[in-house]
């Protein structure tokens, strides 16, 4: 290599090492922001899910019941008239007063679904049924117990019977999958009957899975035996 | 929850019942499972206990399935998701019984039984009951442990209660 070649390569390689020195700091910044514009779209997807639908002010405001606690520590729900401006669209509707629900009542003790629970997305089926998607905190932060498990869905369902009329029937989904059970025991599996309980005198702590309808008569035939007392009968328990 | 279950054994055993429990120590046995094993006996209730996570302390409920349709199979078969749709009639019989014996000895239990939709008592092909005792929150441990011979002593009176309106289907897999 000619020295005037010499010269022309080193005066190349030190400029392509200050130009590295300078771009690589700036690259790197880059990357951190880019990284972290995909963490805040995916942070503002998941707020976009969760996040209340927004009350309309120009809606008319509707004197709205929303089922809490009573208060009697039985597992009862009672309503609470909120003033709320309610769109006349029933999925809208629907969320609406689903995203008050879950804000909770102003006596905490009396909230029937846990604080870190959300509505993430909610349907209505042209045959009347809802179907509500929540957060896996339904789930996982409902206390375990048949009691408090059926308040919570008695506290949903009974809010939507109140409010948004065209909802006939309730299926829950937790995070988009149908669960067996809420938290251990009551039946997720199938949906819930909204505005299927009137005239029941027998005390309903939460709507009941399935369509009601009458039951079976108990009719003894010719080939029926009593149960006796003899060792072949067996009570079960777990 | 097993001490309890050991009473409950012990109090049906003494009025005559042969007890089949769906679990033993650790083993957690799935809805299903259970209910194959309360379906395979014949002539058969079922009990679920609970402790709760809420409601009164030194309070017990009784819960049994409210009305489900039930299945319209060719084959006469009772569909395994709505099992116990042609019990719910017997069950109410057996949880009012055991209902107002829990109301009895526990103050401020409900005296008759309610409705909710338990999962494992909607596969359940017998008089099938969930029996719910408030709560794991109580201060002293020993608070449950003084409920469980009344626990015990009201399933197993009600049971024996309910025993002469349980009319038995002769033939397996009939309706009662």
């Amino acid at each position: 290599m000619t020295p005037r070649w010499r010269f022309w390569f080193l005066g190349a390689l030190s400029l392509a090492v200050v130009v590295a020195a300078i771009y690589l700091p700036i690259l790197r910044r880059n990357i951190r922001q880019a990284a972290k514009l995909q963490q805040r779209s995916e942070e503002q997807a998941r707020r976009e899910l969760t996040q209340p639908t927004v009350i309309n002010p120009s809606d008319p405001k509707v004197k709205a019941k929303l089922f809490w606690a009573s208060g009697a520590d039985d597992g009862t729900v009672s309503p609470v008239t909120v003033e709320l401006p309610l769109s006349n669209e029933p999925v809208l509707r629907a969320k609406q007063v689903l995203n008050t629900l879950l804000a909770g009542p102003v006596d905490t003790e009396l909230r029937t679904v846990p604080s870190d629970a959300a509505l993430l997305a909610f349907y209505l089926l042209p045959d009347g049924t809802a179907i509500a998607d929540f957060s896996e905190a339904l789930g996982t932060s409902t206390p375990s117990g048949i009691q408090s498990e059926q308040m919570a869905v008695d506290s949903i369902a009974r809010t939507l019977e109140a409010n948004v009329p065209k909802v006939q029937r309730l299926k829950i989904l937790i995070h988009g999958q149908e669960m067996e059970t809420l938290a251990g025991h009551l039946d997720l599996s199938q949906a819930f009957p909204v505005n299927a309980n009137a005239g029941s005198s027998r005390p309903r702590a939460a709507a009941t899975p399935g369509p009601a309808v009458a039951n079976p008569a108990l009719t003894p035939a010719a080939t029926t035996v009593k149960l006796t007392q003899s060792p072949d009968k067996s009570a079960t328990k777990p | 929850m097993l001490e309890f279950a050991a009473q409950v054994r012990t109090a049906l055993e003494a009025q005559g019942f042969q007890v089949v429990q769906t679990r033993q120590g650790n083993a957690n046995p799935s809805f299903d499972d259970r209910s194959a094993m309360a379906n395979a006996q014949r002539a058969a209730i079922f009990v679920t206990l609970h402790i709760a996570s809420t409601g009164v302390p030194g309070t017990a409920r009784v819960y049994v399935m409210n009305d489900i349709a039930p299945g319209t199979d060719a084959t006469g078969l009772i569909p395994w998701d709505r099992a116990q749709a042609p019990f719910v009639s017997l069950s109410r019989k057996l949880g009012d019984q055991v209902s107002a014996l829990l109301a009895q000895r526990f103050k401020g239990s409900p005296a008759v039984a309610q409705t909710a939709s338990v999962r494992q008592l909607r596969t359940t092909a017998a008089p099938a009951i969930a029996v719910e005792i408030s709560s794991v929150t109580v201060d002293d441990r020993a608070q449950l442990d003084h409920m469980a011979p009344g626990v015990a002593d009201a399933i197993a009176r009600g049971a024996a209660a309910f025993r002469p309106t349980y009319v038995v289907p002769a033939n397996p897999g009939e309706r009662p």
